[in-house]
């Protein structure tokens, strides 16, 4: 049991939930400034 | 209510003051058809990414599904796990993007017309328009009761007055601002918003004794699970239902699947990709866009779910037995009205209202836009025009005010689930090849666009349960609730529809490359 949670299945879908937001933050960081201009990709 | 009355109808009307304030600066920001449609395609990063998460989020998934996971426990994170995954990594990298590039080259303003003009097809833009003015209504009317039965708790005022004055209030800024106004609107709100749920997850921790005790606390009270909901599967508040059970096929079909996926073709999400000037919008708003949805959802199924041990340690209850009339929408305004301080309940109704707001505003305008840009007005001259789509506008929020005096209560969660179903049985498989596919076939397209739409209204009519029950069509033919029994009486309509419309673009847009492969040898040789 981790955090009082039994159930590694809601374990594993906060620890992906929690993942995916840092994935975001991360990917927006690293993209920053790419995809300039109006056509840019 | 427990705050003093003044206070809060004072706060009220400043948030609806300030609101319309915003909305009046959008509406002095807008000259053309294209800014009143794409918001001018410059919209900055940080307004697009609250403004998506903002509309993407209403009171629907604080309020309704925060009381499903009362209900049933924190499975429900899984969604969380998909309204980031798909609804923003997903939905931003691999369709924002190209949805952006091939919206700006083509000039288009609207999600139909995106279709119709990938598709060089008057049909895809109408059909597409018409499943937005038939489906988006009653998601629509949804949103606007919560809204309205929230005003009318909070000043006192007649349920009738409250629902017209909310629409009336929405409506200004959306009809003259367009969707610059809703966008910068919908930013506030989203802030707004991302401030109450914080605060809403820290303090329910603290009164609680803590992360581990209170989960410990709700684990040990999986004896307490109703009898009813242990037959259909469920193990605990804390755990996932058995595998395959009734509520297992609930949750993760209709409440994980329906949502997490039908997010992806909501037309009022698509266009804020077209409201970007470049990529570099779209890549920086995703930075806000995670974590603001996981402090939503997140929040509201964590909370929702912990519930339970407040009530069960302040009154000897479970959450469901709390809920006013057994009504599980109930249960978090009643836990934020007994469990935390007046201040906190004041800020928690505006980002109800906020939530409500966000959502209606960006529904409205893109049902208005639906009615005359892509049906009524196609091939006309006013479909581009301002004033044309004001009215078109104007038309859909009556329509709305209309259907919501005419819809039952307790349909909030039920009727976002059915609406992100169909947009995304009926959408998603041609808007993916509208985006990626080189020469998209136009019969290919409207073969799966068909496909998804009338299977998902079959399914939804005649087979599950609980959507059967909301149309009663079922039980008025044929006297019973559901044509099929277990399980297929429990699994969402999105869960066939989608794939056989999948199936159908891909068989059919594959024999059209086959084809056009075939006959591109002689030409070459």
């Amino acid at each position: 049991m981790i955090l009082g949670i039994p159930d590694p299945q809601i374990l594993l879908g906060y620890g992906l939930a929690i993942g995916l937001a840092l994935a975001c933050i991360v990917y927006g960081l690293l993209h920053w400034n790419e995809g300039d201009g109006s056509n840019g990709s | 209510m427990a705050v003093d009355a003044l206070t809060m109808t004072v706060l009220v009307l400043v948030y609806l003051a300030a609101t319309l304030v915003i909305g009046y600066l959008g509406y002095r920001q807008t000259k053309s058809s294209e800014d009143y449609l794409v918001a001018g395609r410059c919209s900055h990063p940080v307004i697009i990414a609250l403004s998506y998460g903002a509309t993407f989020i209403s009171t629907s998934a604080i309020i309704g599904f925060g009381g499903q996971a009362a209900n049933l426990g924190m499975g429900l994170i899984w969604l969380t796990v998909l309204n980031i995954g798909v609804g923003i990594l997903l939905a931003f990298v691999v369709f924002g993007k190209k949805t952006r590039e091939i919206g700006q080259r083509l000039s288009a303003v609207t999600f139909p017309d995106l279709m119709g003009k990938v598709y060089g097809s008057p049909f895809m833009q109408v059909v597409s328009g018409v499943v937005i003015i038939v489906g988006m209504p009653l998601y629509t009317a949804a949103v606007l009761i919560g809204g309205a039965q929230f005003i009318r708790e909070t000043l006192g005022v007649s349920y009738s007055t409250s629902l017209v004055g909310f629409a009336i209030i929405v409506a200004i800024y959306v009809i003259f601002g367009g969707l610059i106004a809703v966008m910068y609107t919908d930013a506030v709100q989203g802030a707004i918003m991302l401030a109450g749920m914080t605060i809403l997850l820290v303090a329910t921790y603290l009164l609680l004794g803590g992360v581990t005790a209170a989960n410990s606390s709700l684990t040990a009270m999986a004896p307490l699970v109703p009898a009813n909901l242990v037959k259909g599967g469920m193990t605990g508040w804390t755990s996932m239902p058995v595998f395959g059970s009734p509520i297992w096929l609930t949750v993760i079909t209709t409440l994980v699947l329906g949502v997490g996926i039908g997010v992806l073709a909501q037309p009022q999400l698509v266009v804020r990709f077209m409201t970007a000037k470049d990529n570099r919008s779209l890549n920086r708003a995703i930075l806000v866009g995670g974590p603001f949805i996981l402090m939503m959802t997140g929040v509201a199924f964590t909370v929702g779910a912990l519930t339970n041990v407040y009530f069960y340690q302040t009154q000897g209850k479970i959450a469901v037995q709390v809920a006013t009339g057994g009504n599980i929408d109930t249960i978090i305004p009643i836990f934020i009205n007994q469990a935390m301080p007046e201040w906190f309940v004041v800020l928690f109704m505006v980002t109800l209202l906020a939530a409500a707001m966000s959502t209606l505003s960006s529904l409205f305008h893109a049902m208005g836009t639906a009615l005359i840009c892509d049906v009524w007005g196609r091939g006309r001259a006013c479909a581009l025009s301002m004033r044309a789509n004001q009215v078109g506008v104007l038309v859909m929020i009556i329509a709305s005010v209309i259907i919501a005096f005419l819809m039952p209560g307790s349909i909030i969660a039920i009727a976002t689930a059915m609406f992100m179903g169909l947009c995304a049985s009926a959408f998603l498989p041609v808007f993916a090849v509208a985006v990626y596919a080189k020469k998209p076939d136009t019969t290919a397209a409207k073969a799966s666009l068909l496909t998804g739409a009338i299977v998902w209204f079959i399914w939804a009519l005649f087979v599950n349960t609980r959507y059967a029950s909301v149309y009663g069509l079922c039980k008025a033919i044929f006297g019973v609730s559901s044509l099929a029994g277990l399980p297929w009486s429990a699994v969402d309509p999105l869960v066939i529809a989608l794939p056989l419309s999948a199936i159908v673009v891909i068989v059919l847009q594959l024999r059209a490359d086959h084809r056009e492969g075939a006959g591109a040898v002689p030409v070459a040789a």
